[in-house]
């Protein structure tokens, strides 16, 4: 191996990393479930381009290495959340809905109409991972609106 | 008498068969999501579903998470959902299974010795995982993926199993290629 190759690895991981660190530390833990960091994740990624952009963190490093950090931090979660049993999404999603301090059954109902919880898959998922996350959305919303207007179908 | 009856009983059989395979075709092409062909890109590393995501999928947990809330209409929901992600697996499996095999005839062809008793190998590795590819379809849509936990994993393995030496074989012969020139 050559010294400099090894070098010039290190040189570009390790910012990714700290810059990817400083993410979790000074925002995302401030966010209270790992459904409210997808989203919010996926807000710092542009419609149009798909480039992900984070004013702080582009200041502290540097745009790419910021765009790097973010599109890691939203993969990985992405994945975490799609592993969630329906149980565990569905308590995911209520500690989501209490956290916007929105009206529960006008959330659910847009939620169910609009799904735009798709907007928070990543690029380059796997399709079958990213299918199996919408549908337990699907499922963890159908489940919150039975128990608020319980005897009525949700789907 | 006993002939006719078993060749009825086998043509009722076979055409049962098909119509759930037509049944399960059709749900597994028009998944019921409006927004599919906005789905991710594909790349290399999301060609293949992570174990842990598999096992997900065909599990029990989330079933008889479901069946305590006691609504039909939830776990209705909950089953018709789950068989099309299932479904969807299945279909990306046996896509991925033909993608590695068609690479591995290119690099055949190019090859100079290759060996009939791995070929043979291979071969029949490939036609086992397009039958149970096959089989899981059917069953999918006859039991549900909750009771192909098993064989789904199995077929996960047998898959990975098969890429790898697919993949070792195309990294010799370019690394025999090499050696030659």
């Amino acid at each position: 191996m050559e010294p400099g190759e090894s070098m010039g690895a290190t040189v570009r991981l390790v910012p990714v990393q700290e810059a990817y660190e400083d993410l979790l530390n000074r925002t995302l833990s401030r966010i209270s479930c790992n459904l409210g960091r997808l989203i919010y994740l996926a807000s710092t990624r542009d419609y149009n381009t798909g480039n992900y952009y984070h004013e702080g963190l582009a200041s502290r490093f540097s745009p790419e290495v910021a765009r790097k950090a973010l599109e890691m931090a939203h993969r990985q979660t992405f994945y975490k959340v799609s592993g969630f049993s329906l149980e565990d999404l569905a308590s995911e999603l209520e500690a989501y809905l209490r956290s916007t301090r929105e009206n529960p059954q006008e959330f659910l109902r847009t939620w169910q109409k609009l799904e735009p919880y798709r907007i928070a898959i990543p690029t380059e998922v796997n399709l079958t991972v990213a299918r199996l996350f919408t549908s337990n959305l699907r499922l963890a919303l159908a489940i919150l609106r039975s128990r608020q207007e319980p005897g009525q179908t949700h789907r | 008498m006993i002939g006719t009856s078993s060749a009825l009983i086998g043509a009722v059989v076979l055409l049962v068969v098909i119509l759930v395979w037509i049944r399960a075709d059709l749900r597994s092409r028009h998944l019921p999501s409006v927004l599919d062909q906005w789905l991710p890109d594909q790349g290399e590393a999301a060609e293949v579903c992570p174990p842990e995501f598999v096992s997900q999928i065909f599990s029990g947990q989330d079933l008889r998470f479901i069946s305590r809330l006691e609504s039909p209409d939830l776990k209705r929901h909950f089953l018709r959902e789950r068989r099309a992600v299932a479904l969807l697996w299945v279909q990306q499996t046996s896509a991925a299974i033909r993608r590695i095999m068609r690479r591995h005839l290119e690099a055949s062809r190019l090859s100079a010795d290759i060996e009939f008793a791995t070929e043979a190998r291979i071969f029949l590795q490939y036609t086992q995982l397009r039958l149970i590819c096959c089989l899981l379809i059917l069953l999918i849509e006859l039991a549900g993926p909750q009771r192909l936990h098993g064989m789904a994993l199995y077929t996960d393995r047998l898959t990975q199993r098969i890429g790898d030496v697919l993949r070792e074989f195309a990294s010799g012969a370019r690394l025999r290629e090499m050696d030659g020139a």
